[in-house]
């Protein structure tokens, strides 16, 4: 499947912050989209777009802080840089205890704010590329038999053939067979590589 | 529970929980003694006698948080706080900062602390978050 292009999301009410940020990001080479405010942001958001948003703050209606929370609510992942003019160290730490990618003060240099937009998005690129493999290694699991589902799970727990046989009442040869075919299926080299798959898709604690 | 002037008076042994410790890192600054005093009605407070030491104490089950205090002096806030996640995924971890010092406390948060506490106003924000995390 085509990769969408990196775009970087600009909310902002200020005409002429808006403007300057989507041309400062375009000299750049970003590609950029522009919203003035939280509404129309979330009324057209896409989370299958990959990017990351530069958001302000301070804004009439729905704040950055409020269209945070609804993002985080819709379980978007997207790295959000918030830009304010007057920000303080409660506002910064509640944005980043809610998942803020950064939190930027005006003034601020061109440079700066383009290079925490690019490590935005690098952030973005390998969580997408996380998320593409996880999906990966759960599509495979899922074309296991139940057997070989059983075998995988007692086998990624360190245990041996032969326990493995003694715990389904089955031959040690029909767990080799079974073991066999989940190393087929998952794509794995090795047990240690079935073990970090499955660590990868285990739920967190 | 810990909080201040919690005297624990009436348990018995077989109810008694360990009690946590409140780890203060920081040199001999007026900020640290500042943190110590406002910290005083806490039980079990500890002060290392080195950033060596107060990271080894992190890593004790007893860890019941960590308060950053001031700059560290030759040490960076940043890798102390890196270290200190390492040890302690779920610690709690505060850091005392200047007023209006938005790009440090944005740091601080980015590499592992809880919370960021400007300081002035006043301590009242620390004690009230610490009373929190130790319950």
């Amino acid at each position: 499947m085509k990769e969408l292009p990196q775009t970087v999301f600009v909310v902002d009410d200020d005409d002429a912050v808006r403007n300057s940020l989507r041309l400062l990001l375009k000299s750049a080479g970003f590609s950029t989209e522009v919203a003035a405010s939280a509404q129309e942001f979330l009324s057209t958001y896409d989370a299958a777009q990959p990017g990351c948003l530069l958001l302000d703050v301070h804004m009439p209606g729905m704040t950055g802080l409020e269209m945070q929370h609804q993002l985080n609510v819709r379980g978007a992942a997207i790295p959000v840089i918030f830009i304010t003019g007057h920000g303080d160290i409660p506002m910064a730490v509640e944005a980043m205890q809610h998942g803020a990618f950064d939190f930027l003060q005006k003034p601020f240099r061109d440079q700066e704010l383009l290079d925490r937009v690019q490590r935005a998005l690098t952030r973005d690129t390998e969580y997408r590329a996380r998320l593409r493999q996880t999906e990966r290694i759960r599509e495979r699991l899922a074309s296991l038999s139940p057997r070989e589902r059983e075998v995988l799970d007692l086998v990624t727990q360190g245990k041996a053939n032969k326990m493995v046989a003694g715990d389904l009442g089955v031959s040690q040869r029909t767990v080799e067979i079974h073991r066999a075919h989940v190393m087929q299926k998952m794509e794995a080299g090795s047990l240690a590589e079935l073990v970090r798959m499955m660590m990868a898709v285990a739920p967190p604690q | 529970m810990v909080g201040p002037d919690d005297k624990g008076g009436g348990a018995s042994e077989h109810d008694a929980k360990p009690v946590r410790t409140i780890i203060v890192a920081g040199q001999s600054s007026q900020r640290t003694r500042e943190v110590l005093r406002a910290l005083r009605g806490f039980t079990n407070v500890i002060w290392p006698t080195s950033l060596e030491s107060a990271l080894a104490q992190t890593s004790s089950a007893d860890a019941g948080c960590l308060v950053i205090a001031d700059d560290l002096r030759e040490e960076r806030v940043d890798d102390f706080l890196l270290e200190a996640r390492e040890l302690q995924r779920n610690l709690p971890i505060f850091v005392i900062t200047d007023p209006d010092d938005v790009a440090e406390a944005v740091s601080a948060m980015r590499h592992g602390a809880t919370a960021v506490i400007e300081i002035p106003p006043s301590y009242a924000v620390l004690c009230e978050e610490i009373t929190r995390v130790m319950q």
